[in-house]
C-alpha cells in the first residue's frame, strides 16, 4: 500500500504494519483473529464490487458519450425542425407567396391518464380561454383513449400547457395552411381540409401535386394586378350596392390568367361554411347570359362566314319582328346602321339581322370554336357548364343569341373568346400557370388576322365614340365593349335587374391584356343617373384597372395630342409579364406585313385616322 | 501498559498528542477532495449563467465550513466516537421521527426539519449515525457471536427503524443507501453469505406488496425507468433531456458555460441532482471520465484506510461511510444515465446543497479518523485494553 507516506519520524519503522505482522498484535487481538480475516477478505470483495461498478459507469459513460449522440439529436431535431411541412407554397408568377404551411402543434388527451379531470379542465381553461368548458370535461372525464383538445397552439400557447405539467395531456405535430394575401385570391387558391387535403381551387386541382413535392406551385396570377381587380370590383360592387362581381385579366397572346376576383369573398384564412354564397367562384363557375358583349362575336362570326363587312349596313329603323317576338334596341336610332354603328350604338336590332343573315348552323360552329359551348379546361375545379338550345336553333334563338341572350356562359368564358377575336384570330386554353419565355402556346385559328384587325377597330370605335366612353383612360389604346343583360326571373327578363359588364382590352392596336368587370344587379346612384348599365358599372371600374396596372406592366401613356401609337417599352425591368411576352412572341414586332398581326395593322387604320373615318360615317 | 512504554509518545498510537495527530492527517485525501468540490463551484458557476449568485458562493462557504468540520471530527479520538456511536444513532432516529411529526415540506416530501439556524435534513444524518452504530455493534462482536442469527437482531433492527422512517417520508433514494451501506457493512463484519440470500429473497419476495405502499409517482417512476420513452413530456422528461444533454456532449462536450440543453431550462434541478448531466453536456465523455477517476481515487482511500485500519470499529467505520459515498456518487451518475430509476440522490461534493455536503465532509471526517487512529488499539467495550 503505498496510497499513505510513511509516518514522519517514524524513520522507516511503520508502526501499524509492524504490530500487524508482529506476534505481540497478533496476540493483543487475538479473540477477533478469526472476524478480522474475513473482514479483509470481505474487504477485497466489496472494492472489487465497486471496482466493477465504476467499470460499468464508465462503459456507459463512453457509451453515452460517444455512441448515443445521435439518438440525442434525433429527438431534438423531430420536434425543432420549422420546415418540416407537407405541402408546398404556392406562389405567384413573381414568387409571391399566396399559400403556405406553418407548422403547429395539436392538444389531444389521453382521458385515462387524466388524474383529476375537474383540476385539468380548470387549468387548461385558465391558458386556453376559448375552449368549451363543459365539453374538454366531459372529454377528460370520459373513458375514450384520445380525444383532441384545442387545434393549432401557438407556441406560446403550447408552453403555457405544458407548463401546467398536467400528465396525459399531449402535443402532436401538425401543420396548418396559412393564406398571406387573406380574401385577395381566395377563390382561386381555394381550401384544404382540417386534413390538409385540397377541397377547393388550386389546392384541390394540384393537391397531389403540392403533397408530393415541396417546390412551391407557380401560378400565372400576378399578385399587384390581382390586388388593383380586386379593388375596383369591390368599389363597383360597393358603390352600386350590387350582389357581387367578378373581375379578370387575362394574357391575350398566351391566355394566361393574370388577375381573378369573384365578389363577394372570404377569408381563407377563417372560411365560412361550405354552403356560403361568398364561397361561389363567379368568375369561373357563375354562368350568365352575357348580353351585348356577345356582340363581338355575332361580328367576327359575319365577317367569317361573308354575311357582313365593316362597310355593310343594317336597318333598325324601327324593332325588329321574329315569330311574333319583338326585339328592341335599347338607345334606338331608328336608321340604318352600319356595322361599326351597331356595336357603338350596341344596337340589338343590328346584331340580331347580322346573324339572321350568316344563318343559325354558322352562328354555333362559330360560337363552338371559340369555346361558348362546352365547360372550358382550367386549373380550378369549379367550372360552369354553358347553358344554350340544345336543340336546333330557331331563328328567335339566333336573334338574341346574337346580343348575348339566350345563351349562358363563364365570364372566363368570354374572355377567353374575346381574346382570340383580338390576338389575331387564334384561340388559346385559358391557364393558370405561367407560360414560360419562348414557348409555344397551342391554339386554333378562329378568325383571320384581317377580321382580328376589324374586331379591335370595333372595340377600339366603341370607347371612343360610344358606349364604352367611361373605359377611356388617355394615353391608353383601350377598347371594349358593354354588355348589360336583363336578368331571368321566373322565367321573365326583368327590366330593372341586370348584369353589367365590360369586356375591355388594350393597347388596342396591339392588344396585350384583355380585362373583364361584371357586375351582378347593380343600383344606379345619383352620380349615374340611376343608371345601370356596362357603361355606367363597369366601364368605369375597368378604366380604374387599367389605368392602374398600364404603367406597372410598362406601359407608358400616350401623349394625347400625338398622333403616333404610345411606344410600347422595348424592354423594362419589370418581372414576368411583358418581357415574357415579348419573348415568346418575337415575331410580333417584326414589322407590317411579315408578322402574324401584319395585314391587320396595314389594314386597319391607325387610331387619328379611325377616328376621321368614324366621322365620315356617323 | 507495558506495550504502551515501548514507544516513545510520538509513536504510541493510543495516546497521541493534537500535535501529532495534526502530523497523521492525509493531505493527498483532502487536495482530491477539495479538487472535486472545486468541480462542483465551477460547474455551479456555469448552471447560473457565469455568476457566483445564487449557488457557487454559498456552496463554497458550506464546503469551507465543511472541510473545518472534517478536520474537527478526524482529530477527535476515535474512541469518543465509539462511545458516542449509540448516542448519535439515537439522535438521529428522534430527528427522523420529529421530521415525519413537524418537518417541512419540500418537492412533495417531508424531508426537511428547521433546527432555528439550519435546514436540516434528518436522513442525511441517519446515514452517519447508522454507519457509526453499526460499527459499534459489530466491534466488539467475535466470528462466533456473528454465527449466531439472534445476535444479528439487534443491527436488523437499527436498519429497519430509520429506512421505515425514511420511506414514509417518503424518500426511496435514501432508503435504498441505508440499506446498502447496512449490508455492506453486514457482509464486512463477517456474516455468512446464505443469511444475505435469505434476506434477498424474502426481499424479492416483498416487492409485489412494496409496490402496494408506493406512492403513485414513484410507480411512475420506476415504470418510465423501463420505457422512459412512454411518455417523453411528462414522466420521462426529466431522464430524456437529461440523456440528450449528455449526448450532446458527445466526446469532449461543448465546453464550459456553452452546455445549451442545460443553459435554455431544458434541464431541471440541473444545480442539484442532475449536475453531472450538466457537467457531461460541458466537458463531454472525457469530463466525465475524469470526474469518474477523481471519485475512484476518493473510493479507493476509503478502502485504503479502511484496510490499514487496526481496530475493528475504525475498520467498519471506514468502509461504511465509503460505501455511504459510492452509493451516492454510484446511484447519482447511473439516474442521470438511465441506469437506474430517479430517485433524489445527489452528487456527492459536487450538488449544491447543504445537508449533503456536511454529511460528505462530516463522513470523511470519519475516514480521515479511521486513517490518524489507525494504530489504536481499542477493546471490546470501548476501553484500550483488553
Amino acid at each position: 500500500m503505498t496510497l499513505f507516506p510513511p509516518r514522519r519520524g517514524a524513520s522507516g519503522l511503520h508502526t501499524g504494519n509492524d504490530l500487524q505482522a508482529n506476534v505481540p498484535a497478533v496476540r493483543i487481538d487475538g479473540v477477533k483473529a478469526g472476524a478480522l480475516a474475513v473482514g479483509h477478505a470481505r474487504l477485497v470483495a466489496v472494492a472489487v464490487a465497486f471496482g466493477l461498478t465504476f467499470g460499468a459507469i464508465a462503459v456507459r459513460m463512453v457509451d453515452v458519450g460517444v455512441f448515443s449522440h445521435g439518438l440525442g439529436l434525433l429527438y431534438y431535431h423531430a420536434s425543432a425542425n420549422p420546415t418540416d411541412v407537407s405541402r408546398a407554397d404556392i406562389v405567384d408568377r413573381n414568387g409571391v407567396v399566396l399559400a403556405t404551411s406553418l407548422p403547429t402543434v395539436t392538444l389531444y388527451a389521453r382521458p385515462k391518464e387524466i388524474q383529476n379531470p375537474v383540476t385539468a379542465t380548470n387549468k387548461l381553461l385558465s391558458v386556453l380561454p376559448d375552449l368549451n368548458r363543459a365539453k374538454v370535461l366531459a372529454d377528460l372525464s370520459s373513458h375514450r383513449y384520445f380525444v383532441y383538445l384545442h387545434r393549432d397552439l401557438t407556441p406560446h400557447q403550447q408552453y403555457l400547457v405544458n407548463a401546467l405539467g398536467i400528465p396525459g395531456l399531449h402535443f402532436q405535430k401538425d401543420e396548418r395552411r396559412v393564406y398571406p394575401q387573406g380574401d385577395l385570391v381566395a377563390h382561386l387558391i381555394g381550401l384544404t381540409n382540417i386534413d390538409n387535403r385540397g377541397i377547393s381551387g388550386v389546392e384541390k386541382e394540384f393537391d397531389k401535386r403540392l403533397r408530393s413535392s415541396h417546390k412551391p406551385l407557380r401560378l400565372s396570377i400576378d399578385i399587384r394586378m390581382q390586388q388593383v381587380v380586386h379593388d375596383a370590383v369591390k368599389n363597383a360592387v360597393t358603390r352600386f350596392s350590387a350582389v357581387g362581381g367578378c373581375g379578370i385579366i387575362m394574357n391575350v397572346d398566351t391566355g394566361e390568367v393574370l388577375a381573378m376576383v369573384s365578389f363577394p369573398d372570404f377569408d381563407p384564412n377563417n372560411p365560412p361554411a361550405p354552403n356560403d354564397p361568398a364561397m361561389f367562384n363567379r368568375a369561373t363557375d357563375g354562368v350568365y347570359e352575357m348580353g351585348s358583349t356577345f356582340k363581338l362575336f355575332d361580328a367576327a362570326a359575319a365577317f367569317k362566314y361573308g354575311a357582313a363587312t365593316l362597310e355593310s349596313k343594317f336597318d333598325a329603323s324601327h324593332p325588329l319582328d321574329v315569330n311574333g317576338a319583338i326585339i328592341h334596341d335599347f338607345d334606338a336610332q331608328n336608321r340604318v346602321l352600319t356595322v361599326p354603328e351597331i356595336l357603338i350604338y350596341s344596337s340589338n336590332i343590328g346584331a340580331a339581322r347580322m346573324a339572321l343573315k350568316m344563318g343559325a348552323d354558322k352562328q354555333r360552329a362559330f360560337l363552338k370554336s371559340v369555346g361558348m359551348l362546352a365547360p372550358l379546361h382550367f386549373q380550378v375545379p369549379e367550372l360552369g357548364m354553358p347553358l344554350y338550345p340544345r336543340h336546333d336553333w330557331r331563328p328567335i334563338n339566333t336573334a338574341t343569341i346574337a346580343f348575348g341572350h339566350g345563351i349562358s356562359v363563364t365570364p372566363l368564358h368570354l374572355i377567353t373568346g374575346v381574346s382570340a377575336l383580338i390576338d389575331g384570330g387564334i384561340y388559346h386554353n385559358p391557364t393558370l400557370l405561367p407560360v414560360p419565355p419562348g414557348a409555344t402556346v397551342p391554339g386554333h385559328r378562329v378568325i383571320s388576322t384581317k377580321i382580328s384587325g376589324e374586331i379591335r377597330y370595333l372595340m377600339r370605335q366603341v370607347v371612343l365614340k360610344g358606349t364604352g366612353k367611361f373605359a377611356n383612360v388617355p394615353g391608353y389604346d383601350i377598347g371594349g365593349k358593354t354588355g348589360t343583360a336583363e336578368l331571368v326571373v321566373n322565367g321573365r327578363y326583368k327590366n330593372h335587374d341586370v348584369r353589367s359588364s365590360f369586356m375591355a382590352a388594350f393597347p388596342m392596336n396591339d392588344p396585350r391584356y384583355a380585362v373583364l368587370v361584371l357586375i351582378d344587379q347593380p343600383h344606379g346612384t345619383k352620380a349615374t343617373y340611376g343608371l345601370n348599365e356596362g357603361a355606367w358599372v363597369a366601364a368605369p371600374a375597368v378604366a380604374r384597372i387599367i389605368s392602374r396596372i398600364g404603367p406597372m406592366v410598362g406601359f407608358v401613356p400616350r401623349k394625347p395630342q400625338g398622333t403616333a401609337r404610345g411606344p410600347r417599352p422595348a424592354s423594362h425591368g419589370h418581372r414576368g409579364i411583358a418581357d415574357t411576352n415579348r419573348v415568346s412572341r418575337p415575331a410580333k414586332h417584326n414589322g407590317a406585313g411579315t408578322g402574324r398581326r401584319g395585314i391587320a395593322l396595314s389594314s386597319v387604320p391607325r387610331d387619328s385616322s379611325m377616328e376621321g373615318r368614324h366621322v365620315a360615317t356617323d | 501498559m507495558a506495550f504502551r512504554s515501548r514507544y516513545s509518545s510520538a509513536l504510541n498510537p493510543n495516546e497521541m498528542t493534537w500535535r501529532d495527530k495534526v502530523w497523521q492527517i492525509n493531505w493527498g485525501l483532502i487536495t482530491l477532495i477539495t479538487a472535486v468540490a472545486a468541480i462542483g463551484f465551477l460547474t455551479l458557476y456555469s448552471a447560473a449563467q457565469g455568476s457566483i449568485h445564487p449557488w457557487a458562493l454559498k456552496q463554497m462557504i458550506r464546503f469551507g465550513v465543511g472541510l473545518g468540520v472534517l478536520l474537527v471530527v478526524a482529530l477527535i479520538d476515535i474512541r469518543f466516537w465509539l462511545r458516542q456511536a449509540y448516542p448519535i444513532y439515537g439522535i438521529a432516529l428522534l430527528l427522523l421521527v420529529a421530521v415525519l411529526i413537524r418537518g417541512t415540506i419540500g418537492l412533495g416530501a417531508q424531508r426537511w426539519i428547521s433546527l432555528g439556524f439550519i435546514q436540516l435534513q434528518p436522513s442525511e444524518v441517519m446515514k452517519v449515525g447508522l454507519v457509526l452504530a453499526l460499527a459499534r455493534y459489530f466491534h466488539g462482536a467475535t466470528i462466533q457471536e456473528i454465527g449466531k442469527p439472534l445476535f444479528l437482531v439487534p443491527p436488523l433492527i437499527m436498519v429497519g427503524l430509520p429506512v421505515a422512517l425514511v420511506l414514509k417520508q417518503p424518500d426511496l433514494g435514501t432508503a435504498m443507501m441505508l440499506v446498502m451501506a447496512a449490508g455492506a457493512i453486514f457482509f464486512m463484519a463477517g456474516v455468512r453469505l446464505w443469511k444475505f440470500a435469505v434476506v434477498i429473497v424474502l426481499g424479492l419476495a416483498c416487492l409485489p406488496v412494496a409496490w402496494h405502499f408506493l406512492h403513485g409517482y414513484q410507480r411512475e417512476r420506476l415504470v418510465v425507468f423501463l420505457n422512459p420513452g412512454a411518455d417523453p413530456l411528462g414522466a420521462g422528461y426529466h431522464i430524456l433531456q437529461s440523456k440528450i444533454a449528455l449526448g450532446s456532449g458527445g466526446l469532449f462536450g461543448k465546453g464550459y458555460m456553452m452546455g445549451t440543453q442545460s443553459r435554455l431550462d431544458f434541464l431541471p434541478e440541473k444545480q442539484t441532482d442532475f449536475i453531472f448531466t450538466m457537467f457531461g453536456e460541458e466537458w463531454g465523455m472525457i469530463g466525465g471520465l475524469v470526474l469518474l477517476t477523481l471519485y475512484v481515487l476518493l473510493v479507493t482511500y476509503g478502502f485504503a484506510i479502511a484496510l490499514r485500519c487496526r481496530s475493528h470499529f475504525g475498520r467498519l467505520m471506514a468502509l461504511g461511510v465509503t460505501t455511504t459515498f459510492f452509493l451516492y456518487f454510484f446511484i447519482n451518475v447511473a439516474m442521470v444515465m438511465g441506469l437506474v430509476p430517479v430517485v433524489g440522490v445527489p452528487l456527492p461534493l459536487v450538488s449544491y446543497g447543504g445537508t449533503a455536503m456536511l454529511t460528505v465532509l462530516f463522513g470523511f471526517g470519519l475516514i480521515m479518523n479511521a486513517y490518524v487512529h489507525r494504530d489504536v488499539v481499542i477493546g471490546r467495550r470501548g476501553a484500550n485494553e483488553e
